[in-house]
């Protein structure tokens, strides 16, 4: 029995371990766009080239965080302490109970993730790790187990740290991108177009490149501190003030190569589908991305790189004049963005009622093996239609476009 | 909290609007002076005389946004690092959060 129970317990944090790096994997691959999508869309930057040094950028900036972001988790959800060790309430049979919301909160968040690729919709990633883990710990622990919101004083819980930011950041970011594609456009507009097109596209790889970074340093520490706390609940590591070599390392890498392999569907939606882009408008938008988000992370605002780049992208093509502006494609991605919490939410709640009624090592095995089978599925769906680096700067008739562009691959 | 978020708000979009939409009008200042400089096919009205003066206004206005791009990821890597940019000493040092 004792046997039993040591093979149930090394399967399920194993298991957690490896749908946590997935998931750091489809965050990367889902927010290159954010960043490089313009640089793509204005050919700035030849689309390989474009991911590869977002993929490096982000690597390097996995490896800058060096802040332990333990506490990533309990913005949300009431299963740590305040040092960020869990509450001893779920630790028994080695963390069993915590490891297994874990688990199916990351596989509603993967869940999501891919659906919204498959669709090429840009949806905040941080979000479906939210919603999946507010939904596993729903079922887990009951409503209460939720941190709804904040103590008051501070923007805490799923209203201050999820709702409110999510609102508010895309029209800051797509009111700077609009100011700034306005006054940009006013002061070169004696300028030759082919003499003005060229000096942008430095300023745009420049910008873009700020905002790899800072998503690197951002994105990647949250599935570290996910994997750390599912480590400390199961006994293998203690210490509340750092992250495993390791844990650093395989995340990095499981980001930088979720980015290199590129999101192409979400690039195209983000760089084709918004606005017809140009070089001084990707500037401007990019500029707005990295200002937002840098000056929100220092005043302590969390928000998804999504929604601001994003609304950074919709507010250059409000700002130049004559620019086509596709609502019907914005309105889209609005409704997924309402929906992102919820859906990771029902996908994560239903993984755990599937899990704790198998109970066991079956339980984790089982909702590991529906992962699999979604995972597969939606990218089977996706070689019907594929989007690759040969085709995502074709023209615009809907996502995702036609298989009939293969031909031009790269 | 709603009025903890207006301010959190108001903050970011004031820094937004300055860095976010200053510096890239910095930057078509810099390209703008830059086309004023080379004259002829640079500019949109093609035959116009170069002007070799702007060059150094075209010039120092990149610097200006050279010097804030080093000046951001000198801030994502202060607080990668758990520290933070202090300009204390009228110029930017890393320190200690407090």
């Amino acid at each position: 029995m004792l046997y039993f129970c040591t093979v149930t317990a090394t399967l399920i944090l194993v298991l957690v371990v490896v749908t946590a790096l997935a998931f750091d994997f489809t965050n990367g691959f889902h927010d290159t766009g954010n960043a490089m999508a313009t640089s793509i869309a204005t050919g700035a930057l030849r689309p390989k080239v474009a991911v590869l040094l977002s993929a490096v950028l982000n690597l390097v900036g996995a490896f800058l965080s060096v802040e332990v972001a333990l506490t990533v988790t309990n913005a949300v959800i009431k299963v740590q302490d305040d040092s960020g060790a869990p509450v001893p309430e779920l630790t028994s049979d080695h963390g069993y109970a915590l490891l297994l919301i874990i688990l199916c909160g990351l596989v509603g968040g993967i869940v999501w993730n891919l659906l919204t690729w498959l669709l090429g919709l840009p949806s905040s990633s941080s979000h479906a790790l939210f919603g999946g883990l507010i939904g596993s710990t729903v079922a887990g622990l009951g409503w209460a187990g939720v941190k709804w919101t904040g103590s008051g004083d501070e923007l805490g819980g799923v209203l201050g740290k999820v709702i409110l930011p999510a609102l508010a950041s895309p029209v800051i970011a797509g009111l700077v991108a609009a100011v700034g594609t306005w006054l940009v456009y006013r002061v070169t507009s004696g300028v030759a177009e082919r003499f003005a097109e060229r000096g942008f596209r430095w300023g745009q790889v420049g910008s873009a490149s700020l905002v790899s970074l800072a998503h690197g340093t951002n994105d990647a520490q949250k599935t570290m501190g996910v994997i750390t706390l599912a480590l400390i609940a199961s006994g293998q590591w203690s210490d509340t003030e750092s992250v495993p070599v390791w844990v650093k390392l395989s995340c990095a890498l499981a980001m930088a190569a979720g980015t290199y392999i590129g999101g192409w569907r979400v690039i195209r939606t983000l760089g084709k589908g918004l606005v017809e882009i140009a070089s001084p408008q990707g500037m401007a938008a990019e500029s707005a991305a990295a200002a937002v988000i840098l000056s929100s992370s220092h005043l302590g605002f969390a928000l998804s790189t999504t929604h601001v780049a994003t609304g950074s992208i919709l507010g250059t093509g409000v700002g130049k004049r004559g620019a086509e502006v596709r609502w019907g494609v914005a309105g889209r991605m609005v409704v997924a963005w309402l929906i992102t919490l919820p859906a990771a939410g029902v996908v994560g709640a239903l993984t755990w009622y599937l899990g704790n009624a198998l109970g066991g090592a079956a339980g984790p095995a089982v909702v590991f093996l529906v992962l699999l089978a979604l995972a597969t599925f939606m990218w089977l769906r996706s070689r019907r239609a594929p989007v690759h680096a040969g085709n995502v700067n074709d023209d615009w008739q809907g996502t995702p476009s036609t298989p009939a562009s293969k031909e031009h691959a790269a | 909290m709603i009025a903890l978020a207006l301010s959190g708000i108001w903050k970011v979009l004031a820094a937004g609007l300055l860095f976010g939409a200053g510096l890239p009008t910095v930057f078509a200042l810099g390209v703008r002076s830059l086309a004023l400089a080379e004259g002829g096919e640079a500019e949109a009205t093609p035959g116009t005389r170069p002007h070799p003066s702007a060059r150094v206004l075209g010039i120092a206005c990149l610097a200006v946004v050279l010097l804030a791009v080093a000046l951001g990821i000198a801030f994502i890597v202060a607080s990668g690092l758990g520290k933070e940019l202090s300009f204390g000493h009228g110029y930017p040092t890393f320190a200690d959060k407090e």
